[in-house]
């Protein structure tokens, strides 16, 4: 696994000298954006001031050719930042992976992983990483799952609310030991303590409560599995531990199930990952290396949770 | 009169909850002990199989192997109490840990293919089994909890419940951590 030492390192002797042409793009977008709001602002106020049509249609005219050559440029910004920076970052950690800044874990996979029970309305997401690390293959990408509620008021209008279900990395990864069916970890927050009352009503759709041994892990998660023996199969004391860990270690909700021998994984995440920052300069260490820190939290995994380790009958 | 029915009517739905509750605790635990029995039946199998592979190459393990195949005759052969079960249970993890420790001085059997497949499915086998004991524990403690927990351990004592014993870590097992580590 590569260190933030060896990033650094690549950083300054390789990527950093290609990342100043890609930043003084970056300069004039910023750049080209002042001037456009002054484009817009400016005309306004002639026009305001004067009331005249040729002060409008000049200032709608200026607005337009720069908007259109912000847009363009943006746009081409954009896919460059995505195939210079966070692709090249991706290849760095390991030439066996592959990055698709459109692609994403598609809904069929969400809906396997059991870990989520609300029906999802809107579904999207972007930055899918897939490859193998050693002898485990797994992918991950960004996504955003949502549901929606329709009230209508006394005077008959609708109003449409989106509420988000799961925000942030999805990782899907082969597990290092054969298993069928499903195993559900999730934190222990009050939402599902309170959906106890629904599992002995009968009427939850999740699994039986399964309670492990392990104190620090049972505090922070709750445990569903349709197979007790199983559940503690995949749940090794080894791998509880490793969980509190990586929980310890990330700070994030993290969210896990274990369905037909591939353990999914949801890190939650309130922003947008992979994104060019405008305000930031691309030839800044800082910057780029949060970027790194976000891939390699995704990739480690297969390391945080030692699934290289095939000492079972599955190779 | 209609509070004394009242009370004696609450204390008798109790009575049979609190009952029902310790049977249901009861034979879940029972039900995890077969679990073990299952798991344990699966390593009976890939002894001989084990046994057959290693023998020509170890020569100075003859012993314990022959102890090996003893205690999996014994087990196999029925009609033995749980303790006994668990008793050769632990008695066979341990000298089978042995084996996979001496496997260390035999380099061309460590090597073999067929060595290999059989070592991941015992691996696999062992793991499953303490998955089966850690479940039974778990069930077991549930048990043992509402016998000894007032107001229940009057229910219990009444209708002469047992606690049952615990499965403890022993030595060979935590041995047989280190065993795997070493094939890391």
């Amino acid at each position: 696994m590569k260190t933030l030492e060896d990033f650094e390192n690549y950083f300054l002797t390789s990527l950093s000298t290609d990342l100043e042409i890609l930043d003084k793009r970056r300069r004039l977008i910023v750049k080209r954006f002042l001037i456009l709001i002054f484009a817009i602002f400016l005309p306004s106020i002639a026009a305001f001031i004067f009331t005249e049509l040729i002060a409008i249609l000049v200032a709608g005219i200026v607005g337009s050719i720069i908007l259109y050559f912000f847009w363009v440029r943006d746009k081409l910004f954009y896919n460059d930042f995505k195939s210079q920076v966070i692709n090249r970052i991706v290849n760095f950690i390991s030439p066996a992976l592959s990055y698709n800044p459109n692609g994403f874990v598609n809904l069929s996979e969400f809906k396997t992983s059991r870990i989520f029970m609300t029906s999802v309305d809107r579904y999207n997401g972007d930055d899918l990483v897939e490859g193998k690390i050693d002898r485990t293959e797994f992918r991950f990408s960004e996504i955003k799952a949502e549901y929606k509620t329709t009230t209508t008021d006394s005077k008959g209008k609708t109003r449409t609310q989106w509420h988000t279900i799961f925000r942030g990395l999805f990782v899907i990864a082969d597990f290092n030991k054969d298993f069928t069916g499903s195993t559900v970890v999730l934190p222990n927050s009050f939402g599902h303590r309170f959906g106890f009352l629904k599992r002995i009503m009968g009427i939850s759709r999740r699994e039986k409560l399964v309670t492990l041994e392990d104190i620090d892990f049972t505090r922070q998660f709750n445990v569903y599995g349709d197979d007790q023996v199983q559940a503690r199969y995949i749940l090794s004391t080894s791998l509880m531990e490793r969980i509190t860990n990586f929980k310890k270690k990330h700070k994030n909700n993290i969210y896990l199930s274990f369905v037909d021998s591939r353990m999914y994984l949801g890190i939650s995440h309130n922003n947008n990952l992979f994104e060019p920052k405008y305000l930031k300069s691309l030839t800044r260490f800082d910057v780029v290396k949060t970027y790194f820190d976000d891939l390699s939290l995704a990739t480690g995994i297969v390391d945080d949770m030692n699934l290289n380790r095939r000492i079972w009958t599955k190779q | 009169m209609l509070i004394l029915i009242i009370v004696a009517g609450v204390l008798i739905l109790w009575l049979i909850i609190s009952y029902n509750s310790l049977v249901l605790k009861r034979n879940s635990a029972k039900k995890a002990f077969a679990s073990i029995d299952v798991m344990a039946k699966k390593r009976y199998d890939l002894i001989p199989n084990l046994v057959a592979a290693v023998q020509q190459y170890m020569k100075h393990e003859r012993e314990t192997l022959t102890r090996i195949t003893e205690t999996r005759a014994r087990a196999t052969s029925g009609n033995i109490s749980d303790e006994e079960k668990i008793e050769l249970d632990q008695k066979l993890s341990r000298d089978v840990s042995g084996i996979m420790i001496a496997v260390e001085n035999y380099p061309e059997l460590k090597a073999s293919a067929n060595f290999i497949q059989l070592q991941g499915s015992l691996n696999e086998v062992e793991e499953q089994l303490s998955a089966a004991r850690r479940f039974y524990n778990s069930a077991v403690i549930d048990l043992n909890n509402a016998i000894q927990m007032f107001p229940t351990n009057i229910v219990a004592s009444a209708f002469s419940f047992q606690t049952k014993k615990l499965f403890e870590s022993t030595e060979p097992e935590r041995q047989n951590v280190d065993v795997k580590s070493l094939f890391n």
